[in-house]
């Protein structure tokens, strides 16, 4: 059972483990980096409204499509408001979107994809057809759909981004059961008389996180995006708040004329996906029991 | 090997962004001639063309394209003035109930038959069909007769001085091609237009070629295509790179990027459209008129026409556009935030409160919305912005009466025949208080309905006159909205195009287009 | 295997009834009411009642689902409500573009994402495995629009290399594909790197390894063969997606496809061209999943079909 993981042993031992993989993870610097970028943007999350330097919200006609200069270091708007406080502002939204969405849909489709992976049957084809269904219409449509029918607002956003971030993971999972299923340790444990349950979230689930770390960074970049093309279709979680998805889709109107509108917006979407995809990258290889 | 690692990742985004940024920032100025390439003119538009059935169109894109094929008895000049078409002369009768129509001769459709009495009989018959939208023409003709081929008498049922503008609307369809059905209208349409019918690519495009025996002149032109090109963006850059000739709109915000170029031409004008924002005056914290005038008072029009329209747009002073038959300019309520917060506070609503505003989930729309609501938080009212799909708003919008849920719609009309009652009726009369029609206001006034009335069964331009400004003054005075402003239609060109006819509906007339 | 096909094929059949009475509740529960549309805002009153009893839209909601179901059944696919023509007909006209577009965007993106993923996992560590992930996590942080309207600006606007949209030319669809293909190149770039660096360290490997057989053989027959299984379901997975992803791109680069006719009968109500459109992508989908599920089979012998 060596190469089973650490949530199966003792509570004890989990701690000198965890120890190994703080030390595991600080060796992968870009991982480490990743993980500092994260940390700042919680933070702007967090005191974004405290740190900007000017109100989000606050119009100068004036001073309409301004370029970055030492007032507006990332320049003005479409309303004479500062680019740079609304991006700090609207870190609490753009992320908060995307996290509490993939939350949501990796938990459920985390669970039904490992259930219908190791008990097939019945349970597999319910699972894997309700997923046919919500995967047979394109992501973008079905968000619009559910949008469309549980009307606009940033929880019915994050709703409509999880509901189809579930039959991914559900997908995936299921196939990453599938092969663990037929591994050796698994049939191992079968064959001394395991239960079911037991077998599953012992033995099948923990070998799969990693499959899920990997899956669950790529969406929460999905998300962000899914949520930025949202807004630019129109059904945006919010228009007045300040998001970077919608001053992105908003921005594209003024590319030729004001290209920091599209310029900061997109490359905070970028850096942040960016930092997510590192931080799961290293997780992996940290958590990953056949490399250690 | 770490450091290199993380000093490549800020060295390729800093490349990728500034690569990105330098290369869009450069103006790389086209040095072409102002010589058109081809004789083939390209007309980018920003939406699908739809049915080509010129009996049953309701957007101004559509009547575009089939306007190249079809015509009608009389048309409005670029002056707004109804001037003769495929009729010679007209005459109405002094109580506004017949009209008789002479027309031209010598007019060939584009299957070669003559244009005469027979085939405005055919096409009035065919839009007995209550299924068509120009039924409602045909629907007030009582009576018609044919008593030569070059003449046509219509009595309406009873007298209505929308009538002549509404025959504008109206075109007509070789009588062979009616027989054959609509299949055969949609697919190979024939009028009497300069163009005849080429090909169409459904979502794409459709291509008319100038017709030889076209009774004012073939058109110069090789061939004339119209491409439906929806995002903004990828439509300047056509007309930028010369894959289109002619764009139609021209998005206000990209102006500034193709006015330096020589090879490129904008025309911009006062269209038929009113920008306004419905006020419910049937909610308690809008009930009172000083209130309504009091945000009229609180919103800088200078501003909003600049922000979100850059400066693309006209003021108005009354509740539809000067473009419009009978515009009456009002005393305007110019930007004053002293007079408002005085107003809100002798109706005693000075510690302000709350409204949602609703409106289409596009972003000049959104835009619109937001420049409300920074406004109105200068005298303490709170706005909820929420954009909402074009659908879901009407669906809202036509609630029943005691469950209505609107506060403030951001919306804009246009009159697509210029009469005065087209561009009030649907909006401000008592009758059209919602669900039908559009009042969301639920403006009621007496007066105003009366007038509106009374006007209809009038043919005396002076008296009309009288009675719509009296319309106007009390709507103004009223202010069951927020008279914002009046849009500008503007398209942008190729230089070496001419003779291209915009419209302040946004039709295009390109009879007379030329490429040089 | 026959059999599991036809079972599989014919298991189809019920599951897109399902799907049909899903659409059609779908697309008839969500406000909006395409009468408006048709005729107009200036219509009266009466007028609109007209036309919704001619449409037949005044009828109860089942026996309007049964007559479609009828109509489906015989192959018609009734009338677009915008332009009057046959849906069929549409629909055959509009998924020329799109196919050529999601055949060139998957082609090159299947072709450079393995290539990469496997470089990269073979090069663990390395310069070019950092380079690669660099290539890979750009490609899924970019938003498509985005980029494509920037692509408009830089090679068609200012260099005048390719056209800005259309589908005239073969260049036409050079940046469309580019921008829809960046996404799926990205994800399968490091889902190939994941399964190769499983199948690196798997046993089999280890023993062909030092069985002696060459380092190149190794990983193409056994680590590679062996890492396709979860590449073939990303691939899968992806291209049910490219068609949401080319909603966008098609009205960024002015693509008479699929998608973008999509999202205007959607916004027309236009209700049996949503309905028809929905169901083709849900039967595109399905069919896509039975041939990764058979070829998961093929690939991976550890598998069994039942």
């Amino acid at each position: 059972m060596q190469t089973s993981t650490f949530i199966d042993q003792p509570i004890k031992k989990a701690e000198s483990r965890a120890k190994y993989y703080f030390r595991k993870f600080f060796q992968r610097k870009t991982a480490v980096i990743a993980a500092v970028i994260i940390l700042i943007f919680l933070f702007f999350a967090i005191f974004g409204p405290q740190i900007a330097p000017f109100d989000p919200s606050l119009p100068d006609y004036d001073n309409l499509y301004g370029a970055p200069d030492a007032v507006h270091w990332f320049g003005t708007d479409e309303f004479g408001r500062d680019v740079l406080s609304r991006l700090l502002v609207g870190t609490r939204n753009s992320l908060g979107v995307s996290l509490a969405s993939v939350l949501i849909g990796a938990a459920i489709g985390t669970f039904l994809g490992v259930l219908a992976g190791y008990y097939g049957g019945i349970i597999d084809s319910i699972v894997m057809r309700g997923s046919d269904i919500l995967f047979a219409m394109p992501d973008i449509l079905l968000a619009i759909a559910i949008v469309a029918i549980i009307g606009p607002g940033i929880i019915n956003v994050v709703i409509a981004v999880a509901v189809f971030t579930i039959p991914s993971f559900a997908r995936i999972m299921r196939s990453a059961t599938l092969s663990v299923k037929s591994s050796l340790y698994v049939e191992a444990a079968r064959s001394i008389g395991c239960k079911n349950s037991r077998i599953l979230w012992v033995h099948i689930f923990p070998s799969t996180v990693q499959s899920m770390i990997v899956n669950f960074t790529m969406r929460i970049g999905t998300a962000i995006l899914a949520a930025a093309s949202l807004s630019f279709l129109g059904y945006g979680a919010k228009v007045d708040e300040p998001d970077w998805g919608a001053m992105l889709s908003s921005g594209r109107n003024y590319l030729d004329i004001a290209p920091h509108l599209v310029y900061f917006p997109g490359l905070l979407i970028f850096i942040a996906v960016l930092a997510f995809n590192l931080l799961g990258d290293g997780l992996r290889d940290t958590l990953d029991p056949k490399l250690k | 090997m770490y450091k290199r690692k993380i000093l490549f990742v800020f060295i390729f985004l800093t490349v990728f962004a500034f690569a990105a940024q330098g290369l869009l920032t450069v103006s790389a100025q086209s040095d072409n001639a102002a010589k058109a390439p081809d004789q083939d003119l390209v007309i980018a538009f920003n939406n699908d063309i739809r049915a080509l059935d010129p009996h049953n169109v309701s957007d101004t894109l559509t009547i575009s394209a089939t306007r190249t094929m079809y015509e009608s008895l009389v048309k409005f000049n670029e002056k707004q003035e109804i001037v003769p078409l495929l009729a010679e002369s007209y005459e109405i009768s002094d109580d506004g109930m017949t009209y008789t129509f002479h027309l031209r001769s010598g007019v060939l459709f584009h299957d070669g038959t003559e244009f005469n009495s027979d085939a405005v009989k055919a096409n009035i018959d065919r839009c007995k069909d209550e299924s068509l939208r120009q039924n409602r023409i045909v629907k007030q003709i009582a009576n018609a007769e044919y008593p030569d081929p070059y003449t046509v008498i219509l009595t309406l049922a009873k007298p209505n001085n929308t009538f002549l503008n509404k025959m504008t609307m109206f075109d007509f369809i070789a009588p062979a091609t009616i027989a054959a059905g609509e299949e055969k209208i949609l697919r190979e349409p024939c009028g009497t237009g300069p163009y005849t019918f080429k090909d169409r690519v459904e979502g794409d495009h459709v291509t008319v070629v100038p017709f030889e025996k076209y009774w004012d002149g073939a058109p110069q032109v090789a061939s004339l295509t119209f491409k439906a090109v929806p995002e903004d963006g990828a439509r300047v850059a056509m007309l930028q790179t010369g894959e289109a000739d002619y764009i139609y709109p021209m998005p206000t915000t990209q102006i500034k990027v193709v006015e330096g170029k020589k090879d490129i031409l904008i025309d911009a004008k006062t269209s038929n459209i009113m920008r306004y924002v419905t006020l419910n005056t049937e909610l308690e914290q809008l009930k009172d008129k000083r209130v309504r005038q009091a945000i009229n008072y609180a919103v800088d029009k200078d501003a909003y026409i600049k922000t979100v329209f850059n400066g693309y747009a006209s003021k108005v002073y009354s509740c539809y556009p000067e473009t419009i038959q009978y515009y009456a300019p009002q005393p305007p309520y110019d930007f004053n935030l002293e007079k408002a917060k005085a107003l809100m506070k002798e109706a005693g609503a000075e510690n302000g409160f709350k409204l949602t505003i609703w409106g289409d989930n596009i972003t000049s729309e959104e835009k619109g919305m937001q420049f409300i609501q920074q406004q109105l938080k200068q005298i303490g009212i709170d706005v909820d912005v929420m954009p909402m799909e074009a659908n879901v708003v009407a669906e809202k919008i036509q609630a029943e009466r005691d469950k209505a849920e609107v506060n403030m719609w951001y919306v804009n009309w246009s009159a697509s025949s210029f009469d005065a009652d087209g561009a009030i009726r649907a909006i401000l009369h008592g009758e059209s208080i919602p669900p039908g029609q559009y009042n969301s206001a639920y403006y009621n006034n007496e007066e105003v309905n009366k007038l509106m009335d009374e006007a209809l069964a009038i043919t005396d331009p002076k008296i009309l006159q009288e009675k719509y400004a009296r319309i106007q003054e009390i709507v103004w005075d009223d202010a069951p909205w927020i008279f914002l402003a009046s849009d500008q239609v503007i398209s942008g060109y190729k230089s070496y195009c001419s003779g291209i006819q915009l419209y302040p509906d946004g039709a295009i007339d390109c009879s007379k287009a030329k490429l040089n | 295997m026959g059999r599991y096909f036809v079972k599989r094929v014919l298991g189809t059949i019920p599951l897109l009834l399902v799907i049909s009475f899903l659409i059609f509740m779908f697309i008839h529960l969500i406000p909006g009411d395409p009468v408006r549309n048709m005729a107009g805002r200036e219509a009266t009153t009466e007028e609109l009642e007209n036309l919704r009893e001619s449409m037949g839209f005044n009828k109860p909601l089942y026996q309007q689902y049964f007559s479609y179901l009828n109509d489906l059944v015989h192959g018609d696919l009734g009338i677009s409500y915008k332009t009057k023509l046959p849906v069929s007909e549409m629909m055959i006209g509009r998924l020329k573009p799109t196919l050529k577009l999601t055949f060139f965007a998957t082609l090159w993106s299947t072709i450079v994402g393995i290539a990469i993923g496997v470089l990269s996992a073979v090069n663990r560590g390395k310069l070019i495995d950092y380079l690669g992930m660099l290539i890979a996590i750009s490609g899924i942080s970019i938003p498509g629009f985005w980029l494509g309207l920037v692509m408009i600006q830089i090679f068609s606007v200012k260099l005048g290399w390719v056209p800005t949209g259309g589908l005239d030319t073969w260049r036409s669809y050079i940046l469309p594909s580019i921008t829809l293909g960046c996404g799926i190149m990205a994800i399968l770039a490091r889902f190939s790197r994941s399964s190769m660096l499983d199948s690196l360290g798997e046993d089999y490997v280890r023993t062909a390894r030092a069985k002696g057989q060459r380092e190149r053989l190794v990983i193409l027959r056994h680590a590679f063969r062996n890492s396709l299984v979860q590449v073939v379901t990303v691939i899968g997975l992806q291209i049910g997606g490219l068609l949401a992803g080319s909603v966008l791109i098609e009205t960024v680069f002015t693509i008479p496809g699929l998608g973008r006719l999509l999202v205007d009968s959607l916004a027309f109500r236009d209700y049996k061209v949503v309905q028809a459109l929905l169901l083709f992508f849900s039967f595109e989908y399905i069919l896509i999943n039975l041939i990764v599920d058979l070829l998961y089979g093929v690939l991976n012998p550890r598998i069994r079909l039942k």
